[in-house]
């Protein structure tokens, strides 16, 4: 056990190598983010343009905001494999506000959020209340939301939503815009998209909450050891409902943007979502183990995923070639983090 | 439950091989120059050692000091650096603890190795099931588990599922596995760390008739006490490095401990500077709990420690984890500085100023993966943060160092993960954490197991000063010596009855295991 035998010389310079143990492994994230940018610029042209990274940005967002919820999920010891329902539940709740009770837009994602944050919540209960896994719980959930989804809307995409549903997705801020002398509309600046302005401020937000928060730090504890949690005074049953109701909020947030997006709700819309989410966490070094993760890794998984997926599209690399890819750099990064852990 | 020596005495079930070589010329075990370096850190330093045919050779040293690497080495879990091991005057280098299990050596464990889900005959015979064609002969591995508990002289049904027996139930399992081995060569970390004495006794039975069949035993154990019993020679090692090996019967306790250490330790316990006032802090009356404990009341005093004597099973800890919350109570009354408490969770005894640091802390008292910061604010939060829950940096580091500075805890830095600690750091941690909250009584459940003789004086020397700051501690101990020197009373358990309350400067060890062994008590 290398840990009882730690003298203080070899201890003092362990201290040093822990430290840079975690430089390494960020900038190991953050360097493999570099590379791929760096090789699909050479591979494509049409890569390394304000357009491409406008659109990556914009795919990343949902990845990125559902990785959020699951980073916090799993660093308390917990996984939710519902979101992906959630989200389409969500999105077409938002929708039937305001098709058929003719809800204000901004009332009716209210709405959305809403019933993304109730889901989180009877998840949170189910685990803490009925003792039942995370696994299995989540999975109840996602069967459940998914067929509330269908079942609301008869299966059917809700459109004619109008053009001010479509803002969230679609609006950007700072876009700068002059109509040319032909009387055709000339974009300057394409604008920083909402969607990245939330993604951007909520995972700088929820990193907050985590790092410096009260109940950031019972988070982390209760995933690295629920029982001596408790014995610490911690609310465990309310830490772990939380972070099931985060995740759920978040969710729902992300259903809203992308069926603002694309100004239609799809009770089909995000399945297998929950799996992107996952796999950005574990890609960004958070342990399934639980106690382990980092917002910002989660952020920097999420782009790794995105800037692939966009990146093999542009080289014409078939989606079925990309799965194989993205399955691969999954167990790549983990291998690497368990040897890092290994030792 | 645990008596009839006679039966130990037959080998029965497994028959050790009588006309196995006797003890020969050539040791069992040599090693010469082994070295150990792990990345950072060197563990050993061209250590030598032998071992031979019917010895028991025990290895002694502070935690860190390498013990646990060398054995590592000898059982194959570790390559050695450099150096060279002779086992059985062929020179050996095992690629795998299965490899050197091949060989005979087998090791039991001081982090239990079980399988919680499995029977404790599963257990035993893990990998190595009696089969009959493709299937398990569950006869005879029952059998068989069954002749190796009954060697030991342990109550254990081999049907029961390993998750619910207690550490020392476990440790026992642990035991029979090794001997269900038949190894010629055994290493024993820490065997003795959660039995009680007679758990003890009959191992050290087990120890002897192994010996007297030529069995080789390696046996490291913080108990120096209990190497007179059993020991015929011993090797010191400090860090990393062998600093004396003589045969038991020349050399003493103290010289043992001084070499340890590299310095004199005049006592095992410091001198107690507390005096329990007449005030009661603690008071509990008839706490009961069907199956557990029944009819328990004490009273605590400001600034007194308590033992809590009994065999295992006697409910000490089911009483110690009630009164904080963490399992129900089923009646009795609770009463700190004479308010009454209800208490239904951890949260309303800490709040009351109650703390409990259990048995096994890393199940049960550390964020393992969490920085040594973490962990000692961790019951305390709100005074480091604002109202608005938001943690200030300065205050938590500040608060962190104060507590590593007073308790003295050897730690490289505030961020590194627990984990990576010894024994006796965690342990102060723990107590930091609890410190660092105020608490007004502090349960203490084993707290020096496993821990080395220096950290185990700076835990007791910690327990003083807490009593004479005015708090009322509670001492759980298997360890006889360690209640006749910490404690101000000592509470006898027997069978989930507190059997009779003794003043520690009017008893002995005999008295107190008279009590907790049912005799004398209102009832057997």
């Amino acid at each position: 056990m290398p840990a009882g035998l730690t003298p203080p010389v070899a201890a003092a310079r362990s201290r040093l190598s822990d430290r840079q143990k975690d430089l390494i492994q960020t900038f190991a994230a953050l360097g493999s983010l570099v590379a791929l940018v760096a090789a699909f610029s050479l591979t494509s042209p049409a890569f390394l343009s304000l357009g491409n990274g406008m659109s990556i940005g914009l795919q990343v967002t949902s990845i990125a905001l559902l990785g959020i919820g699951a980073t916090v999920v799993i660093v308390a010891g917990g996984i939710d494999l519902s979101v992906g329902s959630v989200l389409a539940l969500a999105g077409v709740v938002a929708a039937l506000c305001v098709k058929e009770l003719g809800l204000a837009v901004p009332l009716a994602m209210l709405a959305g959020i809403g019933v993304g944050g109730v889901c989180g919540l009877v998840n949170g209960l189910v685990v803490t209340r009925l003792k039942l896994p995370p696994f299995i719980a989540t999975l109840g959930m996602m069967l459940i939301a998914r067929g509330l989804a269908l079942q609301i809307t008869g299966a059917r995409a809700v459109s004619g939503l109008g053009e001010s549903f479509g803002e969230l997705g679609n609006g950007a801020l700072l876009r700068l815009v002059r109509v040319g002398d032909d009387g055709f509309p000339e974009v300057l600046f394409p604008g920083i998209p909402y969607p990245v302005l939330l993604m951007a401020g909520l995972a700088l937000a929820v990193a907050f909450l985590l790092r410096r928060s009260v109940i950031g730090r019972h988070v982390y504890a209760v995933g690295s050891n629920a029982e001596a949690a408790r014995l610490s005074g911690v609310a465990v049953d309310r830490v772990v409902t939380l972070t099931y109701v985060l995740s759920g909020l978040l969710a729902g947030l992300t259903g809203c943007v992308l069926m603002s997006r694309l100004v239609t709700a799809q009770p089909n819309e995000g399945v297998m979502y929950e799996l992107d989410a996952i796999a950005s966490a574990v890609i960004g070094g958070t342990s399934l183990a639980g106690g382990v993760g980092t917002i910002s890794g989660t952020v920097i998984g999420a782009f790794v995923i995105g800037i692939l997926r966009n990146g093999l599209n542009m080289n014409g690399v078939s989606a079925f070639t990309q799965q194989i890819v993205i399955g691969l750099v999954i167990l790549l990064t983990v291998w690497i983090d368990q040897l890092r852990n290994r030792r | 439950m645990l008596d009839g020596g006679d039966d130990a005495a037959v080998p029965n079930g497994h028959a050790i091989d009588a006309g196995r070589t006797p003890a020969g010329a050539a040791p069992l075990l040599a090693l010469s120059g082994i070295a150990k370096e792990f990345p950072g850190v060197r563990a050993l330093a061209g250590v030598d050692f032998n071992l031979r045919r019917g010895e028991v050779h025990a290895v002694c040293g502070e935690n860190g000091a390498g013990k646990s690497t060398l054995m590592k080495i000898i059982g194959g879990v570790h390559a050695p650096s450099a150096g060279r091991l002779l086992y059985k005057g062929v020179e050996r280098r095992f690629a795998s603890p299965l490899e050197a299990e091949a060989a005979g050596i087998a090791m039991i464990h001081q982090e239990l190795n079980l399988v919680a889900h499995l029977s404790v005959a599963e257990n035993i015979f893990l990998g190595r099931e009696p089969r009959r064609g493709f299937l398990v002969d569950r006869h005879a591995l029952r059998a068989g588990a069954q002749a190796c508990l009954d060697r030991l002289g342990a109550a254990i049904d081999p049907d029961a599922p390993v998750r619910g027996l207690s550490m020392a139930q476990r440790q026992l399992v642990e035991i029979a596995k090794a001997l269900s081995l038949e190894a010629e060569l055994l290493i024993m970390d820490e065997p003795t760390s959660s039995l009680t004495e007679q758990e003890a006794q009959s191992l050290f039975r087990v120890i002897r008739d192994l010996k007297a069949a030529g069995v080789g035993i390696v046996y490291i154990s913080h108990r120096l006490d209990e190497m007179r019993e059993i020991v015929d020679r011993v090797t010191v090692l400090r860090d990393g490095r062998h600093v004396a090996t003589d045969a038991l019967a020349a050399t003493t306790i103290d010289q043992i401990v001084a070499r340890m250490v590299g310095r004199a330790l005049d006592e095992k316990f410091p001198e107690r500077t507390s005096v329990p006032t007449g005030d009661v802090i603690l008071e509990a009356a008839g706490l009961t709990r069907a199956g557990a404990f029944r009819d328990v009341s004490f009273a605590l005093r400001r600034g007194e420690i308590l033992g809590f004597a009994g065999l295992m099973g006697a409910g000490r800890t089911e009483v110690a984890r009630a009164v904080f919350g963490a399992d129900p109570l089923e009646s009795g009354t609770l009463a700190i500085e004479g308010r009454r408490l209800s208490i239904r969770d951890p949260r309303d005894a800490i709040a009351a100023g109650i703390a409990y640091l259990s048995e096994d802390r890393k199940a049960q008292g550390l964020a393992v993966t969490m920085p040594v910061d973490a962990n000692l604010t961790l019951a305390n939060l709100g005074a480091v943060a604002s109202r608005l829950g938001l943690i200030d940096a300065a205050r938590h580091a500040a608060a962190a160092q104060d507590y590593v500075d007073r308790l003295g805890i050897r730690t490289p830095s505030l961020r590194q993960p627990v984990r990576l600690l010894s024994g006796g750091n965690q342990q102060k941690i723990i107590i930091g954490k609890w410190l660092f909250r105020d608490a007004k009584v502090m349960l203490f459940d084993k707290p020096t197991r496993g821990i080395d003789v220096g950290a185990k004086l700076a835990i007791y020397t910690i327990m003083d000063r807490l009593a004479a700051r005015g708090i009322g501690v509670v001492l759980i101990s298997s360890e006889l010596p360690e209640i006749l020197g910490m404690t101000d009373r000592v509470a006898v358990f027997h069978r989930g009855r507190l059997v009779r309350i003794l003043d520690t400067a009017r008893t002995d060890q005999e008295e107190i295991m008279h009590y907790a062994s049912g005799f004398g008590g209102r009832e057997g």
